[in-house]
Formats: C-alpha cells, structure tokens, sequence
C-alpha cells in the first residue's frame, strides 16, 4: 500500500501489465473483506452483537437485581374468625377452685336427661345436688359434713367433727330426724341434710351451693375489668337476672344494667354509655392465631348469627367498613372477610415495569434473560478456550510427533469419545447437588467438565491438519533450510491450521451453548438463583406455565436459537472467507 | 569454502527401505526397496542428471541425500569429510544452508501465510548468514537474481504465477549461498515456456554462485540440456551412469536405449525408431530376482533372472549394470 502511495506521489508512469499495479492484501485482509462481503455472515455478526450488548450491557442497565423479588398486594376472601353455639357448659365455683372432672362429668352426662327437675348424684364421696335456676343455667350444690349422728338401742349421741360448732337446736333437730330414718331440716335458713351412713350411724351436713353451670360466655369489652365480671357474684347475679327477665341486677354492692336480646346481652355499669360486658351463647374465635378479635366484633358476630344472617357489616378499628360472610361448617359458622395480603408477583403479565413480566420466583424476566446471557455466552467461551487449548495441545503433538506417541494420544481421545456425556454430567450434577456446591462455583466446575469432556473434536482436527501440513513440501523446506523446531511450529504450522480451528471454534460455540442450555435445561447446570438461559426455559417443563405464560420462556428459547444461529452464519462466513478456493 | 575438495557430494552404496506396516500392531510385513546400491559421485560446478520413469527411487535418493529421510545404509560425503546422518541437532541444521532443494510442486512448497521476502530471508536469518543492517538489501539482490522484484516482498504466494513461485523456491534455497542444490523436477509441474526460463535461471545461478546440482528429472530432453553427466535409475538401482555425450551417443543398457528412443525429436520427416517396453514397472516391494528388469528386457536371458548384474566400468568414466556387457556372467552374445 505504502509502496502505492509513493508511485503515486512520484508521478510515475506504470505499465498496463506492470505488477505493481496490484494492491497487495495480506491473507488475514482478503478472509477479511471476503467475509464482510458475505450478508449472512453480517447478519449473524449483528446478532452476535446484539447478544452481547444485551447481555453484558442490559444488566447494567436494567434497573433490577437478577434475584431481586417482586411482591404485590392482593385481597383475598380469607377465613377470619369460626364462630360456635356454645354446648358444653362452663363451670364457675364459689372459692375460684376448679370442680372436679368427675363431677364435671356426672354434671353434664345428667343434665341432657333431667328437663326441669332437680338432678342429684354421688361423687368423691360426697352427695350432689344440682339445681336448674333457669334455661341453661344450673346451681350445683353439695353437702358439707359436720357430725356424726349414732342411734344405738337407747344411746344417741351427736357427734360433731373437730372444729364444727353446733347449735343445740341442731343437735336435737338431727336426732329427731335421724330416728324418722333421715331427711332435711331447716333451722335458721340453713338446710341440713342427714344421710344414712355405717349401721346405725347417719352423718349430719348441711347443703350448700359451691358452683354453677352456664352455657353463656362472657367478654369483657376492656380487658380490665376482665377481673370483675369473673367473680363468682357477678355472674351468679347477672345469670339470675338474664334468666328471670330483669334489666339490672347487683352484685357486690354494684348496680348493673341488662340489655338482653334473644342469645346474647350487654351488661353496662350504671349509668354508664359503654358496655361492660357482652354474654352470648355463641363463641367466637380467631382461625389464625395472633389476631385478637375485639369484643365489638365478637358482639357483632353474635349478633348476626341469632339473626340468621349470611353476611353483615364491621367497622373495624381503622374505620374502614369490611363485609364479612358467615358460612355453616358442621356445628361451626365460619366468617370470612376480603383480606389485603402480601404475595409474590408470580407469573405477573408483561408491564411497562417488567415487559417480559415475572417468573415463578417473582423476578423480572427480562433482567434474568440479561444476566442469564451472561452465563450463557461466559460458558460457551470458556469452554471453547477449554476444549480448544487441550485439543490444540494433544492433537498438536499427536499430529506433530506422529508414531507411538500419536497412536497412544488417539486412543486415549477414542477412550474418551467412549464415556458417555450426559450420564456422566448427570452424576456431575448429583454430586455437586449433594456438595452443595455453591452457585457461581457450580458454573465454574460446570465449564471444567464441559471442557474436559469436549476437546476430543478439536483434537482430532487439529492433528489431522497437522498431519497433512507436516507432509507438505514447505514444512519439508523448513528442515531443509534448518529452521528449529519450535519457529517451524509456530510460524508455519499453526498459522495454517488457525482458519479451521477459528471456523470449528465459532461453529462450535454455538453447540456448546446449547449443551449448556440442555444441561441447564434438566437441573443439572446452572442453579438458582443464577440464571442461564437454559434454566429459564426449565419453566416451560410445567404443563400450566407452558401453555399460560408464553412470556415466561419463549423469550429465552428466542434467544438460544438466534444466538446459535448466528454463530453458526458467522462461522459459516468463516469457512467461506477462509477458503482458499474462493476467489476475492 | 571448502572447495579444495572436487566431488561436492559423494554416494557410495546408498540404500534406503522403507518398511510395509500391516495389522494393528504395525508389524513391518516386508520392505519398499527404494534405493539400492546406488554410489556416484558429483563434481564441483557440474549438474549431475538423474532419469527414469515414475516410482524409481529418484526423489528418494534426493531426500535421503539432504537426510530429509534417514537412510538405511551406505555412506553420503559431502564436500569430502561431512557425513549428514552424523551430525544432530544444531549441528545439522547449521550445516543445512550448505545443501538446499528445489521441490517439484511449487504450490505446496510455499507457505500460504507468509509473506515472500519473509520465506526467502526467514532461513538467512536464522542462520545469521547476512547482519540484519544488510539483510534488506540482500533479499532484494537475491531477488533480482532469480528474476523475481523488490516491490514483490510483500506478497503472499497466492499472488503469484506458478513460475514465479518457483522462482521464489529458487530464490529461498540460493539465499543460503548452498554449495550443492538438489533439483527435485523443477520444472515438471510448469508449462513449457516456464520451463525454459527456469532452467535458463538454473543454468546462470550455477554460474553466478559456483553451484552444484543432481537435476532429478523423467523429462529427457531437459536433462540433456542441462546436465553434465547422467545416472540412469530404474527400480531403485542405477542402471548406467555416464556423460552426457557419452551416454547420449552410445547408450548401452538396454532399458536406457529404450528410454531415449522415446525422446521427441523436433523434426516430422526424422523416422523414429522407438523401443516400446511392455508391462509396467515391477513393485519396488517385491522386486524380480536377479536384474530387476529382466521382466521387460528385449535382450533378457535365463542367467538375468539368476543373477543380479554387476556394475561394469566400461571406460571413459561409464559404467553400466548389466550381464551383456559382463564376460562373466554367462550372458551368451549373440
């Protein structure tokens, strides 16, 4: 070019068939522009290109993280609260003690029999009384022993227990009555109650209430006064009036007011706006635990349910109104309300936020497709180098020292064209699965094995080429003019054996994407939360992501195939442009 | 230099095998005679002309000479005291540049990606033959030399003619300032025009330099040309050596009466009188006994199937292989 400019310069009349008209073209410049001639390798540069600019740019500009999740809020119709009728009675003792469970037991096996009546029976050795003072509401009562009464022939005797003081009226009461064969009596309000007990004994007690039985339960709108509508009193009184109709009733030395309805009451402090209390039949509680479910809302539950309501209206503490529906399960109401909760953005439909929408995970496709086009373009280089450093090394001194050391080299490339790929990067992958190997050194292991497993090919080309170029009369030369070894390596032989292992290189990254992809594709490359290309389309392994969100790996598959096919036109180019056969 | 000696390059008894490999294991199942028994020697400043037909052992022995391919026995001298198969390593290929060849195809014998001045002065240095201030203009001369021009250097092979190519052939092998130069059919692969002018560059540069050639060639009329003395070969065996006058005047072997009878005369009323051979040449693994070409002889007889020749000298530097001319072979004259 030089030398043109200068005959040029000087203004030098050349011959029509004078040589150095030619324009010299190294051989790299003629494959060069013999390649850029060639559309369809541009076309497949310019998709190569595109790949890179959006793999190894687009994560940068992607405003995402490649694992970053995305949540969304969403209402859903959610069990709230489950609501019962209450059936199983609560017991409340005088002396805040708890009732027995056999007594309990007895209690509740006779009172489904007993109607109105009066119910009495034996347990832990003492006598029970059980008295129905309204509907569901019982008084349970038993008798305390205080002497013993002995009626031998003549001799009567009283006998009270240590520390019981008795009355003479008593004493002459329970005689009487034990020689008319036992009973009650009365003296001064208090009943008295005399059992037979061993041969002529009869023990002398007086009966008492010490617990009762209710079906109602009681809330307390402020969790202090808790305390007070516990007591014995409150309820005792607050049950007698609820049964007996009255709107106020006293207990120790309090004024209550009474609101009743059919199931349920409110019970107000006197004179004061708020409710106490609420009592209602049906008992309501949370189906999640955690949530405390206000008294108001409890009251309203009630409410709705003894009015045979499917659905009613709460305020709720934000004074937000919600609709809760009640349904039948069984015995239970269950009540359900539309709830705002927090979800993962799964399989979100493409937006100006994600374009090519979310994934199973709930990150956003698009950024995954860029970082994943970093691992899968990453891997396909790396192996290429990989196989094709170990190929050139082997095959070139296979090819180049030829004999024993070439017949020895082949069969071990024969030993390894022997063992099975994807067995063996199956067990590859459940090894590194049981190592737990983490992600980014699984893909570094990944490339290892790949390139072990892939330098056969290169190996043998590139002892083939050396094999035939090693025969030809310039390398002869070369040992003619005695030029050393390793100049006769490197300056004749791999020259000419760069274009095919160029063209093979590029032909062959497009392979190696695609068994990155396969392998990615069936668990064993690529983990989560990296991404290949590969792993992105595993998601269309599931029948129901397939068929519903196409936007999910039909991007990634896109990809794979245009990737491949443009080097695949690269490479083809390539082969074209480095053919000596065709004429520039 | 060490012109002080005559014969440049001295063949004494030269044989080289190459081994039949067969089987899985490459046992050697039998032999390629592909040289045998050939001695001669070439004297400085002359061009010894080697014929026969396809397959004779021609390059071979051009190969084994330059030790290019090892030989099996024998000895090969040059320049009187240097034996090639003795030197190793960096000593053989300082010695290289002494003894040079000239490939038949000059397509292969260029490396494509190299550029031209680079495959000629890429040998000169290697050895340090010029100081690289001079080096320029050293491949420039020899250039020039070899008709090729300086603008040229540049180019790659693909850019030339295959005359030109061969000329860049010539131009890497005299570059080296050889003594001896092995033409390995030079011109066989070029159309007749280049041809001339090959042989006429050959010619000069012999000259120019002082050089020595064993101008292997199946082409008679340029051997005639060219040569100053001529080996005969046929089946590896050098069946008549002689000079150029002399065997061209009174050939006597004959296989090489039957070899000139088919050199072309440029004259259409000259009668020909051709000695047609018939069959093909014998496998050179599996030679005939006795004279090996004793199968397409005209003159054979019992005892040439018996026996092989001995090399006769018959006077004025001739020799010649074959029981006619032996009185004790008991080849019966008619």
């Amino acid at each position: 070019m030089s030398e043109n400019n200068n005959i040029n310069n000087n203004n030098e009349q050349l011959a029509l068939d004078d040589g150095r008209r030619v324009k010299v073209l190294s051989p790299g410049m003629m494959v060069f522009k013999r390649f850029i001639r060639n559309k369809l390798a541009i076309v497949g540069i310019i998709i190569l290109a595109f790949m890179f600019a959006f793999s190894f740019l687009g994560g940068l500009i992607s405003p995402y993280r490649q694992d970053q999740v995305f949540y969304k809020t969403d209402s859903a119709n959610k069990e709230f609260a489950s609501a019962v009728v209450n059936t199983e009675y609560r017991f409340l003792t005088e002396d805040g003690s708890p009732l027995s469970t056999l007594v309990r037991a007895n209690f509740s096996r006779l009172v489904k029999d007993a109607g109105d009546g009066d119910i009495s029976f034996d347990a832990d050795g003492a006598a029970w009384t059980v008295q129905r003072l309204g509907e569901g509401f019982y008084s349970i009562g038993t008798t305390k022993d205080l002497a013993t009464v002995t009626l031998l022939g003549k001799v009567c005797d009283v006998k009270a227990l240590d520390g019981v003081e008795l009355s003479d009226a008593v004493k002459d009461a329970a005689l009487q009555t034990a020689k008319a064969g036992g009973g009650s009596f009365e003296i001064d309000g208090q009943t008295y109650m005399l059992t037979k007990g061993k041969a002529k004994t009869y023990n002398l007690g007086t009966v008492g209430e010490v617990a009762i039985a209710s079906l109602l339960s009681y809330d307390a709108h402020d969790s202090a006064d808790t305390g007070v509508i516990s007591t014995y009193a409150f309820r005792r009184a607050a049950e007698l009036a609820l049964r007996s109709g009255e709107t106020s009733f006293e207990a120790d030395g309090i004024k209550y007011t009474l609101e009743a309805e059919e199931d349920s009451a409110l019970i107000f402090r006197d004179g004061e706006e708020n409710p106490l209390a609420s009592v209602s039949r049906i008992i309501v509680n949370p189906v999640t635990s955690g949530v405390f479910l206000s008294v108001d809302y409890k009251a309203a539950v009630s409410e709705a349910i003894a009015d045979k309501q499917t659905a009613f209206d709460y305020v709720n503490a934000d004074g937000v109104t919600e609709r809760h529906t009640i349904r039948m399960r069984g015995n239970n109401y269950i009540i359900y309300t539309e709830q705002q909760t927090y979800l993962i953005d799964m399989y979100a439909a493409p937006s100006w936020a994600h374009p090519l929408g979310t994934d199973d995970h709930g990150m956003d496709v698009l950024t995954r497709l860029m970082y994943g086009g970093r691992i899968s373009l990453l891997v396909g280089f790396v192996v290429m180098l990989l196989e094709n450093l170990i190929g050139i090394i082997i095959g070139g001194i296979s090819g180049y020292f030829g004999g024993w050391v070439d017949t020895l080299l082949m069969r071990f490339v024969d030993l390894f064209n022997s063992i099975p790929y994807y067995p063996i990067m199956i067990i590859a992958g459940a090894i590194m699965d049981a190592l737990e190997v983490p992600p980014y050194t699984r893909i570094f292991l990944l490339m290892a094995i790949m390139g072990i497993m892939g330098w056969t090919g290169v190996a043998r080309v590139v002892r083939g080429q050396i094999l035939s170029l090693r025969e030809q009369d310039f390398m002869v030369a070369t040992e003619a003019t005695g030029i050393r070894v390793s100049r006769r390596i490197f300056r004749h032989l791999v020259p000419n054996v760069m274009p095919l292992l160029i063209v093979q290189a590029t032909m062959g990254l497009g392979n190696i994407i695609l068994t990155e992809a396969t392998l990615s594709f069936l668990g064993l490359g690529i983990k989560y939360p990296l991404a290949s290309w590969g792993s992105i389309i595993n998601a269309a392994s599931n029948i129901y992501v397939m068929t519903n969100f196409w936007y999910i790996w039909i991007p990634a598959g896109l990809l794979i195939v245009l990737t491949v096919l443009g080097f695949n036109f690269v490479g083809d180019g390539l082969r074209d442009a480095f053919d000596p056969k065709m004429k520039r | 230099m060490s012109s002080a000696y005559e014969n440049v390059v001295e063949v004494r008894n030269l044989c080289k095998y190459f081994p039949i490999k067969a089987g899985l294991f490459g046992r050697v199942v039998g032999h390629v005679h592909a040289v045998e028994n050939v001695s001669f020697s070439i004297k400085r400043g002359t061009t010894m002309g080697l014929v026969g037909e396809s397959g004779c052992g021609k390059t071979t022995i051009g190969k084994t000479l330059l030790n290019l391919t090892p030989k099996t026995s024998g000895e090969v001298i040059f320049n009187g005291d240097t034996h090639l198969d003795m030197l190793k390593g960096k000593s053989l290929r300082d010695f290289r540049p002494k003894i040079q060849i000239i490939f038949q195809d000059p397509y292969s014998s260029l490396s494509p990606r190299l550029p031209v001045g680079e495959i000629i002065g890429e040998a000169v240095r290697e050895h340090n033959l010029v100081p690289e201030s001079e080096f320029d203009a050293y491949i420039s001369r020899i250039m020039k030399a070899c008709g090729l021009f300086d603008y040229q250097k540049d180019r790659y092979p693909h850019e030339f003619s295959g005359g030109q190519r061969q000329r860049i052939c010539i131009a890497r092998a005299i570059a080296l300032n050889p003594d001896f130069i092995v033409c390995d059919e030079p011109v066989s692969a070029l159309d007749v025009s280049i041809q001339a002018q090959i042989i006429n560059l050959l010619e000069d540069l012999q000259k120019q330099f002082n050089l020595t050639y064993l101008f292997i060639s199946h082409d008679l009329s340029v051997v005639q040309h060219i040569s100053d003395t001529v080996g005969v070969m046929y089946l590896g065996n050098m069946v008549e050596y002689a000079d150029k006058a002399e065997i061209f005047a009174n050939p006597l072997h004959p296989y090489t009466q039957a070899l000139f009878s088919a050199i072309p005369v440029p004259d259409p009323t000259v009668k020909m009188n051709r000695i047609i051979l018939e069959g093909s040449i014998p496998s050179p693994a599996n030679p005939p006994s006795g004279c090996k070409f004793h199968t397409r002889c005209r003159k054979c007889q019992a005892v040439c199937s018996q026996k092989a020749p001995r090399t006769m000298d018959m006077g004025n530097g001739h020799t010649v292989a074959c029981h006619i001319y032996d009185p004790e072979s008991g080849y019966e004259n008619a």
